[in-house]
Protein backbone atom coordinates (compact mmCIF):
# COMPACT_ATOMS: atom_id res chain seq x y z
CA UNK A 1 0.00 0.00 0.00
CA UNK A 2 1.50 3.59 -1.16
CA UNK A 3 1.41 6.55 1.92
CA UNK A 4 -0.66 8.08 -0.64
CA UNK A 5 -3.48 5.28 -0.42
CA UNK A 6 -2.96 4.92 3.31
CA UNK A 7 -3.70 8.75 4.38
CA UNK A 8 -7.09 8.53 1.72
CA UNK A 9 -7.96 5.45 3.62
CA UNK A 10 -7.99 6.75 6.83
CA UNK A 11 -9.40 10.37 6.00
CA UNK A 12 -12.39 8.49 4.46
CA UNK A 13 -12.72 5.50 7.39
CA UNK A 14 -12.55 8.53 9.93
CA UNK A 15 -14.97 10.24 8.08
CA UNK A 16 -17.35 7.58 8.12
CA UNK A 17 -16.84 6.92 11.89
CA UNK A 18 -18.08 10.84 12.23
CA UNK A 19 -21.42 10.69 10.26
CA UNK A 20 -22.20 7.77 12.42
CA UNK A 21 -21.42 9.08 15.57
CA UNK A 22 -22.53 12.42 14.34
CA UNK A 23 -26.27 10.16 13.49
CA UNK A 24 -26.21 8.67 17.20
CA UNK A 25 -26.12 12.12 18.09
CA UNK A 26 -29.06 13.04 16.36
CA UNK A 27 -31.11 9.92 17.46
CA UNK A 28 -31.10 8.96 14.08
CA UNK A 29 -29.66 5.83 14.55
CA UNK A 30 -29.98 3.16 17.94
CA UNK A 31 -26.39 2.72 19.27
CA UNK A 32 -27.05 -0.92 19.91
CA UNK A 33 -27.78 -1.50 16.02
CA UNK A 34 -24.82 0.43 14.94
CA UNK A 35 -21.59 -1.42 17.37
CA UNK A 36 -21.01 -3.86 14.18
CA UNK A 37 -20.44 -1.38 12.12
CA UNK A 38 -18.23 0.85 14.55
CA UNK A 39 -16.18 -2.26 14.92
CA UNK A 40 -15.59 -2.96 11.36
CA UNK A 41 -14.79 0.96 10.59
CA UNK A 42 -12.22 0.78 13.65
CA UNK A 43 -10.99 -2.61 12.62
CA UNK A 44 -10.07 -1.24 9.51
CA UNK A 45 -8.57 1.66 10.95
CA UNK A 46 -6.26 -0.29 12.38
CA UNK A 47 -5.17 -2.45 9.26
CA UNK A 48 -4.64 0.15 7.03
CA UNK A 49 -2.30 2.41 10.01
CA UNK A 50 -0.35 -1.13 10.24
CA UNK A 51 -0.16 -2.98 6.59
CA UNK A 52 2.42 -5.16 7.67
CA UNK A 53 -0.58 -6.63 10.32
CA UNK A 54 -2.51 -8.36 7.33
CA UNK A 55 0.79 -10.32 6.11
CA UNK A 56 0.49 -11.86 9.54
CA UNK A 57 -3.38 -11.80 9.87
CA UNK A 58 -3.18 -13.77 6.61
CA UNK A 59 0.02 -15.93 7.11
CA UNK A 60 -2.22 -17.37 10.27
CA UNK A 61 -5.38 -17.91 8.09
CA UNK A 62 -3.47 -19.25 5.84
CA UNK A 63 -4.34 -17.49 3.22
CA UNK A 64 -1.45 -16.68 0.39
CA UNK A 65 -2.12 -12.63 -0.56
CA UNK A 66 -3.30 -10.15 1.92
CA UNK A 67 -5.17 -8.57 -0.56
CA UNK A 68 -7.28 -12.02 -1.03
CA UNK A 69 -7.81 -11.76 2.78
CA UNK A 70 -8.79 -8.55 2.88
CA UNK A 71 -11.51 -9.35 0.44
CA UNK A 72 -12.45 -12.37 2.20
CA UNK A 73 -12.71 -10.89 5.50
CA UNK A 74 -14.56 -8.05 3.99
CA UNK A 75 -17.57 -10.33 2.51
CA UNK A 76 -17.46 -12.19 5.54
CA UNK A 77 -18.03 -8.70 7.82
CA UNK A 78 -20.84 -8.03 5.16
CA UNK A 79 -22.31 -11.46 5.76
CA UNK A 80 -22.44 -10.85 9.33
CA UNK A 81 -24.01 -7.52 9.49
CA UNK A 82 -26.68 -8.93 6.38
CA UNK A 83 -27.70 -12.06 8.90
CA UNK A 84 -27.87 -9.65 12.13
CA UNK A 85 -30.36 -7.50 10.28
CA UNK A 86 -32.88 -10.55 8.92
CA UNK A 87 -32.64 -11.86 12.67
CA UNK A 88 -33.33 -8.35 14.28
CA UNK A 89 -36.26 -7.79 11.34
CA UNK A 90 -37.54 -11.61 12.43
CA UNK A 91 -37.67 -10.66 15.69
CA UNK A 92 -39.72 -7.82 14.76
CA UNK A 93 -42.26 -9.14 12.22
CA UNK A 94 -43.34 -11.64 15.49
CA UNK A 95 -43.69 -7.96 18.15
CA UNK A 96 -45.66 -6.25 15.00
CA UNK A 97 -48.07 -9.13 14.77
CA UNK A 98 -48.47 -9.12 18.31
CA UNK A 99 -48.63 -5.81 19.10
CA UNK A 100 -51.71 -6.09 15.98
CA UNK A 101 -53.46 -8.63 17.81
CA UNK A 102 -53.21 -7.13 20.98
CA UNK A 103 -55.05 -3.64 19.44
CA UNK A 104 -57.61 -6.13 17.68
CA UNK A 105 -58.47 -7.56 21.17
CA UNK A 106 -58.55 -4.16 23.31
CA UNK A 107 -61.06 -2.60 20.25
CA UNK A 108 -63.61 -5.54 20.38
CA UNK A 109 -63.16 -5.18 24.91
CA UNK A 110 -64.10 -1.84 24.35
CA UNK A 111 -66.67 -2.30 21.69
CA UNK A 112 -68.70 -4.66 23.82
CA UNK A 113 -68.21 -2.33 26.88
CA UNK A 114 -69.86 0.53 24.96
CA UNK A 115 -72.73 -1.60 23.36
CA UNK A 116 -73.24 -2.62 26.81
CA UNK A 117 -73.74 0.93 28.54
CA UNK A 118 -75.87 1.74 25.32
CA UNK B 1 -40.20 17.59 57.51
CA UNK B 2 -43.76 16.56 56.50
CA UNK B 3 -44.83 19.03 53.63
CA UNK B 4 -44.50 15.96 50.74
CA UNK B 5 -47.86 14.75 51.87
CA UNK B 6 -50.07 16.68 49.37
CA UNK B 7 -48.01 15.82 46.21
CA UNK B 8 -49.00 12.72 44.29
CA UNK B 9 -46.33 9.99 44.03
CA UNK B 10 -45.72 6.97 42.39
CA UNK B 11 -43.63 3.96 42.51
CA UNK B 12 -42.99 2.09 39.53
CA UNK B 13 -41.85 -1.81 39.43
CA UNK B 14 -40.61 -2.96 36.37
CA UNK B 15 -40.92 -7.09 36.39
CA UNK B 16 -39.32 -9.01 34.29
CA UNK B 17 -40.36 -12.98 35.76
CA UNK B 18 -40.70 -11.71 39.54
CA UNK B 19 -43.29 -13.82 40.32
CA UNK B 20 -41.92 -14.93 43.18
CA UNK B 21 -40.82 -11.58 44.48
CA UNK B 22 -43.13 -9.15 43.25
CA UNK B 23 -45.99 -9.59 46.27
CA UNK B 24 -43.29 -9.23 48.78
CA UNK B 25 -42.22 -6.09 47.22
CA UNK B 26 -45.58 -4.61 47.03
CA UNK B 27 -45.81 -5.56 50.96
CA UNK B 28 -42.72 -3.65 51.39
CA UNK B 29 -43.75 -0.45 49.71
CA UNK B 30 -47.54 -1.15 51.01
CA UNK B 31 -46.46 -1.04 55.09
CA UNK B 32 -43.12 1.31 54.86
CA UNK B 33 -44.30 3.83 51.81
CA UNK B 34 -48.03 4.09 52.56
CA UNK B 35 -47.91 7.48 51.11
CA UNK B 36 -46.93 5.89 47.62
CA UNK B 37 -49.05 4.22 44.98
CA UNK B 38 -47.69 1.92 43.27
CA UNK B 39 -47.75 0.01 39.91
CA UNK B 40 -46.38 -3.40 38.46
CA UNK B 41 -44.86 -2.49 34.34
CA UNK B 42 -45.15 -6.44 33.52
CA UNK B 43 -42.14 -6.70 30.31
CA UNK B 44 -43.98 -10.07 28.73
CA UNK B 45 -43.03 -12.02 31.66
CA UNK B 46 -42.66 -15.89 30.53
CA UNK B 47 -43.47 -16.97 34.69
CA UNK B 48 -47.15 -16.16 36.14
CA UNK B 49 -46.01 -12.71 37.36
CA UNK B 50 -49.31 -11.42 35.72
CA UNK B 51 -51.67 -14.16 37.55
CA UNK B 52 -49.62 -13.02 40.80
CA UNK B 53 -50.37 -9.45 40.85
CA UNK B 54 -54.23 -10.27 39.53
CA UNK B 55 -54.94 -12.22 42.02
CA UNK B 56 -53.32 -9.84 44.96
CA UNK B 57 -55.24 -7.16 43.47
CA UNK B 58 -51.94 -5.30 42.59
CA UNK B 59 -51.99 -2.19 39.45
CA UNK B 60 -50.89 -3.72 36.66
CA UNK B 61 -49.43 -2.37 33.26
CA UNK B 62 -49.08 -5.51 30.82
CA UNK B 63 -46.91 -4.60 27.92
CA UNK B 64 -47.80 -7.23 25.05
CA UNK B 65 -44.42 -7.48 23.85
CA UNK B 66 -41.22 -7.48 25.68
CA UNK B 67 -39.44 -3.88 25.27
CA UNK B 68 -36.78 -4.71 27.96
CA UNK B 69 -35.99 -2.99 30.83
CA UNK B 70 -35.84 0.80 29.25
CA UNK B 71 -39.36 0.73 27.32
CA UNK B 72 -40.91 -0.98 30.50
CA UNK B 73 -39.64 2.03 33.04
CA UNK B 74 -40.63 4.67 30.32
CA UNK B 75 -43.99 3.43 30.11
CA UNK B 76 -44.04 3.92 33.80
CA UNK B 77 -42.99 7.43 33.19
CA UNK B 78 -45.24 7.91 30.81
CA UNK B 79 -48.04 6.61 33.02
CA UNK B 80 -46.85 8.67 35.68
CA UNK B 81 -47.22 11.99 33.62
CA UNK B 82 -50.74 11.58 32.01
CA UNK B 83 -52.07 10.27 35.88
CA UNK B 84 -50.21 13.85 37.12
CA UNK B 85 -47.73 12.38 39.48
CA UNK B 86 -45.24 15.04 41.12
CA UNK B 87 -43.00 12.35 42.16
CA UNK B 88 -41.78 9.08 40.75
CA UNK B 89 -39.87 6.36 41.30
CA UNK B 90 -38.14 3.59 40.44
CA UNK B 91 -37.89 0.31 42.44
CA UNK B 92 -36.76 -3.11 41.61
CA UNK B 93 -39.20 -6.02 41.72
CA UNK B 94 -37.00 -8.18 42.79
CA UNK B 95 -36.18 -7.23 46.62
CA UNK B 96 -33.17 -5.46 46.07
CA UNK B 97 -34.72 -2.24 46.83
CA UNK B 98 -35.92 -1.03 50.59
CA UNK B 99 -38.82 0.81 50.96
CA UNK B 100 -38.24 2.40 54.05
CA UNK B 101 -36.10 5.04 51.80
CA UNK B 102 -38.64 6.21 49.96
CA UNK B 103 -40.08 9.05 52.48
CA UNK B 104 -36.18 10.30 52.95
CA UNK B 105 -36.08 10.18 49.11
CA UNK B 106 -39.20 11.98 48.48
CA UNK B 107 -38.12 14.72 51.27
CA UNK B 108 -35.11 15.42 49.37
CA UNK B 109 -36.65 16.17 46.46
CA UNK B 110 -39.00 19.09 47.71
CA UNK B 111 -36.28 20.57 50.63
CA UNK B 112 -33.64 20.18 48.30
CA UNK B 113 -35.76 21.23 45.35
CA UNK B 114 -33.40 18.14 43.27
CA UNK B 115 -34.39 17.58 39.98
CA UNK B 116 -33.34 13.26 40.54
CA UNK B 117 -32.45 11.22 43.57
CA UNK B 118 -30.50 8.67 43.88
CA UNK B 119 -30.55 5.73 46.54
CA UNK B 120 -26.48 5.27 46.53
CA UNK B 121 -24.86 1.73 48.22
CA UNK B 122 -21.38 3.07 48.18
CA UNK B 123 -22.14 6.55 50.59
CA UNK B 124 -22.33 4.54 53.60
CA UNK B 125 -21.23 1.44 51.86
CA UNK B 126 -23.94 -0.39 54.47
CA UNK B 127 -25.91 -3.54 52.98
CA UNK B 128 -25.22 -5.63 50.42
CA UNK B 129 -22.31 -4.10 48.12
CA UNK B 130 -22.85 -5.82 45.00
CA UNK B 131 -19.75 -8.48 43.11
CA UNK B 132 -16.26 -6.95 42.82
CA UNK B 133 -16.38 -7.05 39.18
CA UNK B 134 -19.53 -4.75 39.03
CA UNK B 135 -18.06 -2.58 41.64
CA UNK B 136 -15.17 -1.69 39.21
CA UNK B 137 -17.46 -1.01 36.41
CA UNK B 138 -19.36 1.55 38.53
CA UNK B 139 -16.32 2.83 39.29
CA UNK B 140 -15.69 3.75 35.90
CA UNK B 141 -18.92 5.00 35.37
CA UNK B 142 -18.32 7.77 38.71
CA UNK B 143 -15.21 8.68 37.05
CA UNK B 144 -16.87 9.08 33.99
CA UNK B 145 -19.47 10.87 34.86
CA UNK B 146 -17.03 13.25 37.17
CA UNK B 147 -14.40 13.42 34.32
CA UNK B 148 -17.04 14.59 31.86
CA UNK B 149 -19.56 16.38 33.75
CA UNK B 150 -18.21 17.39 36.43
CA UNK B 151 -20.48 15.73 39.22
CA UNK B 152 -19.97 13.25 41.65
CA UNK B 153 -21.98 9.85 41.19
CA UNK B 154 -21.18 7.54 43.20
CA UNK B 155 -23.74 4.62 42.19
CA UNK B 156 -24.87 5.71 38.37
CA UNK B 157 -26.30 2.50 38.16
CA UNK B 158 -28.61 2.40 41.04
CA UNK B 159 -32.14 1.72 39.56
CA UNK B 160 -33.79 3.06 42.88
CA UNK B 161 -34.10 6.78 41.41
CA UNK B 162 -36.72 9.22 41.99
CA UNK B 163 -37.74 11.91 40.08
CA UNK B 164 -40.01 15.09 39.76
CA UNK B 165 -42.08 15.99 36.54
CA UNK B 166 -39.44 18.15 34.75
CA UNK B 167 -37.79 14.69 34.49
CA UNK B 168 -40.70 12.86 33.77
CA UNK B 169 -40.63 14.74 30.58
CA UNK B 170 -37.00 14.54 29.67
CA UNK B 171 -37.95 10.86 30.04
CA UNK B 172 -41.09 10.36 28.42
CA UNK B 173 -39.04 12.24 24.63
CA UNK B 174 -36.00 9.44 25.02
CA UNK B 175 -34.73 6.74 27.52
CA UNK B 176 -32.43 3.65 26.59
CA UNK B 177 -33.53 0.37 25.29
CA UNK B 178 -30.93 -1.11 27.49
CA UNK B 179 -28.86 -0.43 30.77
CA UNK B 180 -30.77 3.01 30.52
CA UNK B 181 -29.51 4.47 34.43
CA UNK B 182 -25.74 5.43 33.67
CA UNK B 183 -26.73 7.55 30.69
CA UNK B 184 -29.79 8.95 31.90
CA UNK B 185 -28.09 10.32 34.74
CA UNK B 186 -25.62 11.53 32.41
CA UNK B 187 -28.35 12.96 30.16
CA UNK B 188 -30.03 14.98 33.21
CA UNK B 189 -26.26 16.28 34.44
CA UNK B 190 -25.89 17.54 30.40
CA UNK B 191 -29.38 19.72 30.77
CA UNK B 192 -28.68 21.09 34.21
CA UNK B 193 -30.79 19.29 36.38
CA UNK B 194 -30.22 19.16 40.10
CA UNK B 195 -29.16 15.26 40.76
CA UNK B 196 -28.74 14.52 44.73
CA UNK B 197 -27.59 10.85 45.68
CA UNK B 198 -28.74 9.77 49.05
CA UNK B 199 -27.52 6.79 51.20
CA UNK B 200 -29.79 3.37 51.11
CA UNK B 201 -28.87 -0.03 52.09
CA UNK B 202 -29.90 -2.84 49.34
CA UNK B 203 -30.22 -6.43 49.60
CA UNK B 204 -29.00 -9.18 47.98
CA UNK B 205 -31.53 -10.04 45.07
CA UNK B 206 -34.08 -12.64 47.16
CA UNK B 207 -35.46 -13.77 43.32
CA UNK B 208 -34.75 -13.67 39.59
CA UNK B 209 -31.29 -12.98 38.14
CA UNK B 210 -29.90 -9.77 37.07
CA UNK B 211 -30.55 -8.46 33.80
CA UNK B 212 -26.85 -8.15 33.16
CA UNK B 213 -25.12 -12.14 33.40
CA UNK B 214 -21.69 -12.04 33.09
CA UNK B 215 -21.00 -12.86 29.70
CA UNK B 216 -22.78 -9.88 28.58
CA UNK B 217 -20.98 -6.93 31.19
CA UNK B 218 -18.38 -6.95 28.83
CA UNK B 219 -20.94 -5.73 26.04
CA UNK B 220 -22.15 -3.56 28.47
CA UNK B 221 -19.56 -1.50 29.53
CA UNK B 222 -18.55 -0.57 25.88
CA UNK B 223 -22.07 0.29 25.42
CA UNK B 224 -22.85 2.41 28.22
CA UNK B 225 -19.26 4.09 27.83
CA UNK B 226 -19.71 4.98 24.28
CA UNK B 227 -23.07 6.12 24.85
CA UNK B 228 -21.84 8.38 28.43
CA UNK B 229 -19.49 9.84 25.15
CA UNK B 230 -22.16 10.44 22.76
CA UNK B 231 -23.85 12.13 25.25
CA UNK B 232 -21.09 14.75 25.95
CA UNK B 233 -20.96 15.53 22.22
CA UNK B 234 -24.95 16.14 22.09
Amino acid sequence: MTLQAQVIIIVFLFFVLAVIVNMIRQRRLELKYVLLWMGCDIALIILTCFPDLMNVLARILGIQSPMNMIFFLGFLFSLIIIFSLTVTISHFTAMVRKMAQEIALLSDELNEKTKKEE
Amino acid sequence: MDNTSKMKKLVIIPAFNEAESIVETVRDIRENAPEFDFVVINDCSKDRTLEVCKKEHIKVLNLPINLGIGGAVQTGYVYAYHQNYDIVVQFDGDGQHDARFLETMANTIINEQADMVIGSRFIEKQGFQSSGVRRIGIRIFSFLSCVLFGAKITDATSGMRMCNRKVMELFIKDYPRDYPEPETVCRLLRKKCKVMEIPVEMKERSAGVSSISFSRSVYYMIKVTLAILIERLR
